[in-house]
């Protein structure tokens, strides 16, 4: 070890002050460590420090300064691809929208800065984009939820009681002002004398109240009579007024049955009802879709098929497989949790794949939710001819690393079980796979999904290089390869 | 130096494409040029410029060398490359060394072929998708489908993908 440790190089330096006469009086006046003091930082190896980070000897150009990836390109490509309205664009939305929405347009337009959409939106041009960009013009009823357009209940409304709710028929009733029966109907407070009319039924005196009561009973009775007797005059004539079966019905159905003055309601559920009713909750499920066509009765695939979109006929005709099921446990203070961890692959044997891993204490439950969530996550895998991959593709993930590589028509797939399975259920018929290190069972499932996931595109290839690129293959069979 | 310029080369392309450099420098030496130039065809560098210590400006990357070379300037010329990007991703991805100063790796134009159509000869691996082969013959540095075309095999240089 040739260097001298700190408190060496001092003694050193100090000795050195004290030997030379003039020095020693300059070595009093400054502090004695001042001329060492960065070496008090420990160096704990021979070589010297470097003072600053190594450069390199030929300065390098970053391709964001020579403009490959710069600033100004994305901003040119915002500006063109996301421009401000104009004024005549927005005259326009004001003759289209109201006030308060163009706010809001104003609001959004605000709040999302284009740069954004330039960097992380993307206009997506690949064959498996949504066939529209949606500007919410019109709701979707599986995605959206309904608009509720009626005003909100009458919180103090009440069920009707039996002279509220004839009074409420008559009200209906007299819509139909050119009827025989109705129209000119005298109410109960046209049979009580005139100082008890403007006040309330509760506060009659009883027998006013009874005698009421009694008349406007005979009332209505006479009054059904003579139109009973008009109904059998009239017979031939038809009944061209009055409220048709229609209207009857829509009064049975949708007439409110509350004191809320027949107000229209959002829901179906009257209000104050709990949302679930205790002792009835799961007793009864909900009503199952049709369309199912009796595949779905228990509702299992109801949430699926508004994710996805498929139907359950198409659900059910996916390919699913359990490929790994572990347990593994929680430890707790209480002791340990076993649980089931399962993964699922899915496909539809025509270049969709998925995977789904879920855990539950319960080894089909989890199965199930794996189940489901691969479905879920299927998604497009690019095959060379419907049969192989392009060319070769490597994944590591921790210490396994898989290698899929293309082969020929009619190689078959020589790889292990679980890619296997895997490959099947993409429609991939042609392959070989190695894995050279670690083939731990999940590890080697996750990346061979990357691996098929992640080919390289050969157009991308010869884009990138400039060149053009053609398929000997399928020049050679003239273009009848599959 | 010999192949060994190569073996620096290849690794310092690699590391350059990773750290998405747009522009680096090589030392100015024959072999390099050479394999620089059938990059270039190959599509692989978008610009080959003999210049001095300092990068050159943008406007003179289209120009073969900033100055022409002069005893007196040539121990300080380089070769200034630039790298391609398409979509983000660097159009070099692996650059590796084949032949190695303590082993050199020689092909015969069939040995090629083979290597070019995706089958091992000796200890090179055949060729996938999106791989090339550059080759040092008589008839300069080519990469390995110019080879077969002029029918000439030659010390195996690095395979690039």
């Amino acid at each position: 070890m040739s260097v001298a440790r700190p408190a060496a190089r001092r003694l050193i330096s100090g000795r050195l002050a004290a030997a030379v006469p003039g020095a020693a009086a300059a070595a009093a006046a400054t502090p004695s460590t001042a001329p060492c003091q960065h070496v008090f930082a420990h160096q704990f190896h021979s070589s010297a420090a470097m003072a600053a980070r190594r450069r390199p000897r030929f300065a390098n150009v970053r391709a964001a300064d020579m403009g490959i990836m710069s600033e100004k390109q994305i901003d040119q490509f915002t500006q063109e691809k996301f421009p401000k309205y104009t004024d005549e664009e927005l005259a326009l939305l004001r003759t289209k929208y109201s006030p308060e929405q163009i706010a809001a347009l104003e609001a959004g337009e605000a709040a999302i800065n284009p740069r954004d959409l330039t960097i992380q939106g993307r206009l997506r041009v690949d064959p498996y984009r949504v066939p529209y960009i949606d500007d919410f013009a019109e709701s979707q009823p599986v995605i959206d939820k309904r608009p509720q357009n009626k005003p909100p209940p009458d919180p103090h409304a009440r069920f009707m009681n039996m002279d509220e709710f004839t009074e409420d028929l008559i009200n209906w009733a007299d819509q139909f002002t050119t009827g025989d029966v109705t129209g000119t109907l005298k109410r109960l407070e046209d049979f009580v004398p005139d100082e008890y009319k403007k006040t309330p039924e509760g506060r009659w005196p009883g027998e006013v109240r009874a005698q009421a009561h009694k008349d406007f009973q005979r009332y209505l009775q006479t009054e059904v009579d003579k139109q009973k007797q008009n109904k059998g005059v009239e017979q031939e004539a038809p009944d061209s007024s009055g409220p048709t079966d229609a209207d009857v019905l829509q009064y049975i159905l949708e007439r409110s049955a509350m004191t809320d003055n027949n107000l229209q309601s959002n829901s179906a559920l009257a209000l104050g009802l709990p949302d679930k009713v205790p002792g009835v909750s799961g007793l009864y499920k909900n009503a199952i879709d049709p369309e199912d066509a009796g595949l779905d009765d228990i509702g299992m695939y109801q949430d699926l098929k508004k994710r996805t979109g498929m139907s359950v006929k198409q659900i059910l005709a996916v390919n699913v497989r359990r490929l790994l099921t572990r347990w593994v446990s929680n430890q707790t203070r209480l002791g340990k949790v076993r649980s089931c961890w399962v993964m699922c692959v899915a496909g539809n044997g025509d270049g969709w794949l998925g995977l789904g891993e879920a855990k539950s204490t319960e080894p089909s439950v989890a199965t199930l939710k794996a189940r489901l969530l691969a479905i879920q996550n299927m998604r497009p895998i690019r095959r060379y001819e419907k049969r192989t991959i392009y060319g070769e593709s490597e994944v590591k993930i921790s210490g396994t690393i898989v290698k899929l590589m293309a082969r020929p028509p009619g190689f078959g797939l020589r790889v292990s079980h679980r890619i296997f399975e895997m490959c099947r259920a993409a429609g991939i018929y042609d392959l070989s796979a190695r894995m050279p290190r670690s083939r731990n069972p999940m590890n080697s499932i996750k990346a061979t999904f990357q691996a098929l996931c992640n080919q390289r595109d050969p157009e991308e290839i010869a884009m990138g290089r400039g060149k053009k690129m053609v398929d000997a293959r399928k020049v050679y069979y003239g273009g009848a390869v599959f | 130096m010999g192949i060994l310029t190569i073996t620096n080369t290849c690794s310092h392309l690699q590391n350059a494409t990773r750290a998405r450099l747009g522009l680096t420098s090589v030392p100015n030496t024959k072999y390099n040029l050479r394999l620089a130039l059938a990059m270039h065809r190959a599509g692989l560098l978008s610009s080959v410029t003999r210049g001095g210590p300092s990068p050159p400006p943008t406007e003179a990357l289209s120009l073969l060398e900033t100055e022409p070379v002069t005893s007196a300037n040539v121990a300080t010329r380089r070769l200034w490359l630039g790298l391609k990007y398409w979509n983000n991703e660097p159009v070099i991805r692996k650059v590796q060394p084949i032949s190695r100063p303590s082993r050199l790796v020689t092909a015969t134009a069939q040995e090629l072929g083979r290597v070019a159509r995706g089958f091992p000869v000796g200890s090179i691996k055949g060729l996938t998708l999106g791989e090339t082969l550059f080759v040092s013959t008589d008839r300069g540095v080519l990469e390995v489908r110019e080879a077969l075309e002029r029918k000439v095999g030659g010390l195996v240089l690095c395979r690039v993908s």
